[in-house]
Formats: structure tokens, C-alpha cells, sequence
């Protein structure tokens, strides 16, 4: 019966033709199955995956993941390969693949091995010999910034001048690992160190200083000018010499007269000259230290 | 019957009060129309902090509602970011490795031409670590949200999702700011 139609008439051919070809179509659609879907294996950050798939036919995939959104063409049936950039970022993905109906599989990338640490000390200046006044945290991440959240070893060091290094081991948590010490009995700086698996680490900077002045011990001189005091170089309890500027307050006490004076440490020893003609009994203090009292005579 | 009675109402209502009166009221109805829907995406996200197992630092009550405040409003922004392709609402909200996910997130669905939409979003937050000196906090967010993705107008994907994700938030000038947001299969 087609024969003697396509015989007969030149566009009916054409027209039963173009009906063939629509059911070939049809017969595709039919057999292009919208088949199942297969997350990749353990995918890691930054390597290539692969979603299996079933069926046949073509497809469109849709890939939605934590920095990246991605359409393109696939082939049912197939693996889909999933590039080394589009799998950076660690988290959840979900892949929709529509041949028209839509199947879906979700998947998470895990992070890549730790490439980098980030490691926060305070404070960057520190008196010595306080408890608990240097504290690190250390996060660790790979080469694309995912927090690596598999537990690892982190190695805190805190070396200062003159003193035995001092080690600390711990492990991450969530991508964390955290250490809080005492400073240093000297005064001058503290290296710390955060080591993750050995070939990762971050190296900080903590000055330690020397804390406040322990003892005073003060001399005077009667001179021209006056009664020259001046105190011995001011040291904390650790022995580390004051920075210059702290303040020592001289107070000469004359009978029921009281006067005093404020003079900052240079060189490790504050001076101050007082004028005075009686006797006069001179002490001297610097925050809760108290140094000793000096009498000296005045006019004569 | 109705179709005869729309005309009569309209030509009353419209000889009461003049056309320039109803643009001007067709005009606010929309600008309060859309102020409301941006209110609603707000306030629709729902945040609660739980503070029982962080250390080694305690947060303080002020910072506690800092962090639920800032991540509630991030995390509104963040959608809106998704639906609208456009990284003006995340700008201040992420920084670090947070911001230029989200960013190049925004940038790929507009070369696709996707968008996404997040909607009744729940974020159950637990503090898991605060550092001693105050400068970053570790949350564990179980969120529950409806999520949509779509090719266009149409919608090629929709579901019901509890994702955990691991955060990081660290002080800012005048917020906490979210630097790390990374979703994991489990705590």
C-alpha cells in the first residue's frame, strides 16, 4: 500500500517518510530508558569521579555542588566523568540526569589530604612567667581550602632562647587542634610551631616580656644639685631587667612634709634628684614592688 | 454574573478615586508586596544555638546571639544569592574560602542558566569549639531546608534535605561572618 502511494504521489512519499523517521523517534524515546543512577566511590577533593548510569540514549546532567553549578550533554548507558575541578570543594552534590524524566543521586566529596595550616597564637606579646598566657589553634586544610576533618596528628613546639624546647602533641578534632601553655622565665622571643604530618607546618611569633619589676633596691648620694637617687637595675622575679619607661616612684618623706617623684627606668635603673635640706628618708615603689628606705641627711 | 459585575465595580471604584490614586496604590501594594516577601525569606529561617558541648571557651550570652543572629541573616542572604544569581546579598555576610564557594556557585548557575531555591530552612546549631581568645567559633549545623534546583523556570529537582554542615564563624568589625561552610554525611 505505501509503495503504490509513494508511486502515486511525490509528497505523500515524503510525508510517510517523515512519519517513519518520527517513529524511529518515538521507538528511541521509548527504548532510552531513564535508568539508575550511581554516586562515585569515595570521591575525594580535586580527583576525577565517574557516576555510573543504565539505560541508553542521551541525556542531560545536572551537577550541583558547594562553589559549582554545571549543565551539559551525557550519553545513558555510560560513565559520566567528573573533572578534577569540578570535585574541589568538599560537601554535598547532586547529580540530576533528565532524559526527560529526571533520576537523582546525591554524593559527598571528602576533603584531600591536609596542604596547609592555619594557625591562630595569641597573645603576640606576653609577660613572662604567666600561667596560661599562650594559646594556639590550629585548623587544618588541603590545597582547596575544605577543612580536613579526619582526625590528625598536630605537633605544637614552642622554642625560646635558652631554654629546652618544649613539645606538645595533639590531634584534631573537626579540623582543629588547640594547645594553651604558660610563658617562659625569659624574657625574648617565642617560636611556636604548629606540624601537621610532618611537611605542613606554621611557625608564629610570641615576644615575651619581662613582667612587672620584683624588688627595688634604691642608693642615694647627697650632691650640689641635691640628693641624687637612683635604683639598682629593676628586674622581675624571673630576673629578666624591665622595659625602659616603667615607672618608679621615689618618695622622700621630711618630717611631716611628703613630696614625690616619678622617673621611668632607662638602661635598667630610674634616677630621680630630690632638693631637700632636712633629713630626709627616701623609698621607692613600682606597681606592688616596694624597695627599700634610704635616710640621708640634709643641709650638712 | 461575575464577569458583568467586575466592570461595574471597576468603573465605581475608579470614579471614586481617580487612576492616579490606584497606580499610586497598585504601586505600594507591590513595593510592600515585595518588602514582605524579603521579610519573609528572613524570618522564615529558623536558628537555635546549643552551647552544652563547646570549649574550650564558654560564649558568652551577647555572642550567642550574635552568632544566631548573623547566621539566621547569612544564611537568608545565601538563598537569595542562589535564587537570584547575584553575589550583592552574600557581600559582608562570607568571607574566605565561604565567600568565593558561594561566589563561584552564583557564577556557574548563571553560565548554566540554573538557579536554586532554598525554603523553610531549620538550622539546629551546636557549638562544638570556641577558641580561648574569642577569634573563631566551630558550629554544627544539622539544617533541614526545601531545596530546589532549576533549569530556568522549570523546576528539575526538589526535595526534602537534612544536611550537616561543619562552620566556621570568626569575629568581623560589627558581625560574625561565616569562613568555612562545609557540608558533611556526618558529625
Amino acid at each position: 500500500m505505501s509503495w503504490s502511494i509513494n508511486i502515486v504521489c511525490r509528497d505523500r512519499r515524503l510525508i510517510r517518510r517523515g512519519g517513519i523517521l518520527l517513529a524511529f523517534a518515538l521507538a528511541a524515546l521509548a527504548f532510552a530508558e531513564d535508568g539508575n543512577l550511581h554516586a562515585p566511590q569515595g570521591p575525594v577533593a580535586g580527583k576525577p569521579a565517574e557516576i555510573g548510569t543504565e539505560g541508553s540514549g542521551s541525556a542531560t546532567l545536572y551537577l550541583v555542588g558547594p562553589s559549582s553549578a554545571v549543565k551539559r550533554d551525557v550519553e545513558l548507558g555510560k560513565s559520566i566523568s567528573l573533572s578534577a575541578k569540578e570535585l574541589q570543594s568538599a560537601g554535598r552534590y547532586i547529580a540530576v540526569v533528565c532524559s526527560p524524566n529526571c533520576n537523582t543521586v546525591s554524593f559527598f566529596v571528602a576533603p584531600a589530604k591536609a596542604a596547609s595550616v592555619t594557625f591562630l597564637v595569641h597573645p603576640s606579646r606576653a609577660a613572662v612567667a604567666q600561667n596560661d598566657a599562650v594559646s594556639g589553634v590550629a585548623l587544618a586544610f588541603d590545597e582547596f581550602h575544605n577543612l580536613v576533618l579526619t582526625p590528625i596528628a598536630v605537633q605544637f613546639q614552642l622554642t625560646a632562647k635558652g631554654s629546652v624546647p618544649m613539645s606538645r602533641n595533639a590531634e584534631t578534632r573537626d579540623g582543629i587542634a588547640w594547645f594553651r601553655t604558660g610563658s617562659g622565665r625569659s624574657a625574648g622571643p617565642l617560636q611556636v610551631t604548629a606540624s601537621v604530618s610532618g611537611d605542613v607546618s606554621a611557625r608564629r611569633i610570641v615576644q615575651q616580656v619581662a613582667s612587672d619589676p620584683c624588688r627595688l633596691r634604691i642608693k642615694g648620694e647627697k650632691t650640689a644639685k641635691g640628693i641624687v637617687v637612683e635604683t639598682e637595675p629593676v628586674r622581675d622575679c624571673s630576673g629578666n631587667p624591665v622595659p625602659d619607661g616603667t615607672v618608679v616612684t621615689f618618695t622622700a618623706k621630711s618630717g611631716n612634709e611628703t613630696s614625690s617623684v616619678d622617673a621611668p627606668v632607662k638602661q635598667d635603673v630610674a634616677r630621680a634628684i630630690i632638693l631637700a635640706k632636712s633629713p630626709v628618708v627616701i623609698s621607692a615603689a613600682s606597681g606592688v614592688a616596694m624597695g627599700n628606705e634610704v635616710h640621708i641627711g640634709g643641709g650638712n | 454574573m461575575l464577569q458583568t459585575e467586575r466592570p461595574e465595580l471597576l468603573s465605581l471604584v475608579s470614579s471614586c478615586i481617580g487612576r492616579r490614586t490606584l497606580g499610586i496604590a497598585a504601586l505600594a501594594f507591590l513595593v510592600f508586596s515585595g518588602l514582605s516577601a524579603v521579610f519573609a525569606a528572613d524570618s522564615a529561617t529558623q536558628v537555635t544555638l546549643s552551647v552544652a558541648k563547646v570549649g574550650p571557651r564558654e560564649v558568652e550570652a551577647l555572642t550567642q546571639r550574635s552568632v544566631v543572629r548573623d547566621y539566621k541573616f547569612a544564611w537568608a542572604n545565601l538563598g537569595l544569592a542562589l535564587q537570584s544569581n547575584s553575589i550583592g546579598p552574600i557581600n559582608g555576610l562570607f568571607v574566605g574560602p565561604a565567600s568565593a564557594w558561594l561566589s563561584d556557585a552564583v557564577q556557574s548557575q548563571q553560565q548554566s542558566g540554573l538557579s536554586s531555591r532554598y525554603s523553610h530552612q531549620i538550622h539546629k546549631l551546636d557549638a562544638v569549639f570556641y577558641a580561648p581568645e574569642g577569634d573563631v567559633i566551630e558550629l554544627h549545623d544539622t539544617a533541614e531546608y526545601d531545596f530546589e534546583i532549576l533549569d530556568g523556570s522549570k523546576i528539575i529537582h526538589t526535595e526534602h534535605a537534612t544536611v550537616r554542615y561543619v562552620v566556621l564563624m570568626t569575629p568581623g568589625a560589627d558581625r560574625w561572618v561565616i569562613r568555612q561552610l562545609q557540608s558533611v554525611p556526618q558529625f
